[in-house]
């Protein structure tokens, strides 16, 4: 598990070395406050929604916000160099090094982790539609990317095909 | 051209629909080649991505890799992991590991892994067996019956005082013990049977810790673990919490024994010795 919140930590600050930071500082708070896990939560949801909250708390912190908030693109793309395979994908990449902190996090839950929309807005602290909206704007946005199509306008809905709470 | 807008064809992709929607949505990509291009797009972005973060972690798992490497030798389980292994709050002892600068502990991922690799069954049988030593085997199975041998040899392997409970008042009759190890050093299991359900095993290994009784749970099995007089214990069992937790008590009240001490064998040298006290 250890691996996987190291990965989440470095997502959220966009490099490795902060990570490790942010992700110790983390675990500090969650042995100084461990009595706030509650038996039957799991580990995982548990761990990553302290990470995302001691980084938002810090974050609070700063004078700047927006601007701490922001990352470097080589220090970003470094978290995805594999030395054996050479995988790299760098269109991927570069789309996820542009997109706000909260949205990538979405992106590495639930294609990632393979979370549930429920269990991804768990961590996030918001509502399950928000994770939902958010993945349509960024999964149609990285299809157009990646075909190199303009962003698609807003298309017609079919009301009678909506699942219950996914409608607009 | 049928217009579906975006929101559902990620639902659809993602397999948020109902099956009476995926089947509708199905029905007209198979009529619609733009919008079923547009589905393949959508599946081929999120395939990128899963590799993408794939990718990352196969990275912290490398740097885990090679930090537990120079952090442990052998296939040795450390306390800590073993009685993480039976901790409830099993993620207290790998946070106080990594915190501390051990290094990522090699053990602790899969212990806690929740959802997508579970250990398999070697992984398991290997933890198990790296817990036996040859004392295991040679606390002979004869002597099992014996309270009180069993008590002695257990006390002198250990080196320390030994708390052995009879714990027939709580509804769990010894059974059987042996020694264990954690690296060179023993570490005592004693076995006890209710009238249903698994067995209930107290763990005792020399060490300090915390006096207070620390309740934890790993799967089915609720533990207690606790330290006294130098000896460092965990009361293990698919037990209700509550009996758990009353049963030690029960052993921590109890006052430790002192180190016993070998009877000598008859000889007339032995014989006048003693008499002579």
């Amino acid at each position: 598990m250890l691996p996987r919140l190291k990965r989440f930590a470095d997502v959220l600050v966009g490099a490795r070395d902060e990570g490790m930071g942010l992700l110790s500082r983390a675990l500090e708070r969650m042995l100084a406050e461990q009595h706030r896990y509650q038996r039957g939560t799991a580990l995982d949801v548990w761990a990553f929604g302290e990470i995302y909250g001691h980084w938002l708390h810090e974050l609070g912190g700063r004078a700047d916000p927006l601007a701490q908030a922001k990352i470097d693109d080589v220090l970003f793309g470094a978290l995805f160099q594999s030395e054996d395979e050479g995988y790299f994908d760098a269109p991927v990449i570069a789309f996820l090094g542009g997109l706000p902190p909260q949205q990538r996090l979405t992106l590495l839950l639930v294609y990632g982790e393979g979370f549930e929309h429920e269990d991804a807005a768990r961590v996030l602290d918001v509502s399950t539609d928000t994770i939902t909206t958010r993945l349509v704007r960024i999964s149609a946005a990285l299809a157009d990317r990646l075909n190199n199509r303009q962003p698609a306008p807003a298309a017609a809905i079919v009301e009678s095909l909506y699942p219950e709470g996914l409608s607009p | 051209m049928t217009e579906l807008s975006d929101e559902l064809l990620v639902a659809y992709v993602d397999g948020q629909l109902a099956r009476k929607q995926t089947r509708a949505v199905e029905k007209v990509l198979d009529q619609d080649d733009i919008l079923a291009a547009r589905v393949e797009a959508l599946k081929h972005a999120h395939a990128r991505l899963e590799a993408a973060f794939e990718a990352v972690l196969a990275g912290e798992e490398a740097e885990v890799s090679a930090a537990s490497a120079t952090a442990q030798e052998g296939l040795v389980i450390p306390w800590g992991v073993a009685r993480t292994a039976f901790a409830g709050l099993g993620l207290v002892a790998a946070l106080a590991l990594a915190v501390a600068g051990y290094g990522w502990p090699l053990s602790l991922p899969n212990l806690l892994q929740t959802a997508p690799k579970a250990a398999g069954w070697q992984e398991e049988t290997v933890r198990a067996q790296a817990l036996l030593s040859r004392d295991s085997l040679e606390v002979g199975l004869e002597s099992q019956a014996n309270y009180d041998l069993v008590a002695f040899q257990l006390a002198h392997i250990l080196g320390a005082g030994l708390k052995f409970p009879n714990l027939d008042a709580q509804g769990f009759r010894f059974k059987r013990a042996q020694v264990l190890r954690y690296g060179d050093a023993p570490l005592v299991q004693i076995l006890y049977l209710g009238s249903k359900g698994g067995p209930l095993a107290l763990y005792a290994k020399r060490g300090e810790g915390s006096e207070t009784l620390m309740p934890g749970r790993y799967g089915a099995i609720n533990t207690v673990a606790w330290a006294e007089d130098g000896v460092s214990y965990l009361l293990a069992g698919d037990v209700e919490d509550a009996l758990l937790m009353r049963t030690a008590t029960r052993i921590k009240l109890e006052p430790a024994p002192p180190l016993p001490t070998a009877s000598k064998p008859y000889t007339p040298v032995n014989d006048a010795l003693n008499q002579s006290r």
